[in-house]
């Protein structure tokens, strides 16, 4: 029977899609026994879809630098 | 990304091309940084930018956009390593913190039930869960401390979803470590919102 630490241990790879099938078996049968372990992984998939949007804006002077380069190359 | 945006963007449209560097510049140069290094990261990420304009109208939409610019910066990255003769500074090995426990290992019984259980997070969209105020600067020193391998895992698989099997092969990394690094990345993410949400606090 897995722990709920080895069902953490193996989330990633459950999001991903990468576990052998006896590994996932026994993943969704955790699952189903375990509200704890059911919001880990409801909230794991949460933060993935967040880290995207982790890092900040650019700002004006770091766009402007960007684009006078490019307009440079476009001119030459 | 809506099609009639995406198409005036692979038109050339300007306005529309400094918005997509307003958006996602800061990503691609961390995504860079634990591979080239701080000071070579910005020149990288400009002739990415570069690249990415003249490149702009064969842009399928298949992936999302943020992965099709990372995988320039990451050619950038590699290009600019050739050109220096120099080796990633990406490694697998000879970190310490590699090995060390997992963020969440306090938190199971000896038996590795939980003992105490993740919090229910009130935040739900995707744009806001890191971005709270207070939050952001935690995550900020967080992801300044984390060992550079974890944070280059982070950063091409998450933050840009650059697929699994193409990272491992950039970085000659095998897909065991990889996944350690990753888990390592994530749940010290995890831990931090969790306790964010919980407290209000970090």
């Amino acid at each position: 029977m897995l722990s709920c630490r080895d069902f953490v241990n193996n989330a990633d790879q459950l999001l991903d899609r990468d576990l052998r099938v006896s590994t996932r078996i026994a993943v969704r049968i955790h699952l189903l026994l375990c509200r704890h372990c059911r919001r880990y992984v409801k909230q794991l998939a949460r933060l993935i879809k967040a880290i995207p949007f982790m890092h900040n804006k650019a700002t004006e002077e770091e766009v402007r630098k960007v684009m006078d380069c490019i307009h440079s190359h476009e001119n030459t | 990304m809506e099609l009639e945006k995406l198409a005036q963007l692979k038109s050339g449209d300007p306005v529309l091309f400094a918005e997509l560097v307003r958006d996602h510049h800061r990503a691609l140069i961390a995504l860079t940084v634990p591979i080239v290094g701080i000071s070579e990261a910005e020149e990288v990420v400009q002739n990415a930018w570069l690249k990415a304009y003249q490149a702009i109208s064969s842009f399928a939409g298949k992936s999302a956009i943020r992965t099709w610019l990372g995988s320039i910066a990451i050619n950038e990255a590699k290009m600019q390593l050739r050109q220096r003769k120099r080796e990633s500074l990406f490694s697998d090995h000879g970190d310490e913190n590699q090995y060390t426990e997992d963020s969440l290992a306090q938190r199971f019984t000896e038996r590795g039930h939980w003992q105490h259980p993740p919090a229910h997070w009130h935040t739900d969209s995707p744009e806001s869960l890191l971005t709270g105020e207070q939050l952001a600067e935690c995550l900020e020193k967080l992801l300044t401390a984390m060992p550079d391998n974890q944070r280059c895992i982070l950063e091409m698989r998450d933050a840009s979803g650059l697929p699994f099997d193409e990272i491992c092969s950039e970085l000659t990394v095998s897909s065991a470590n990889a996944r350690v690094l990753l888990h390592r990345a994530r749940t010290q993410l995890f831990k931090l919102v969790d306790h964010y949400e919980e407290t209000g606090e970090c």
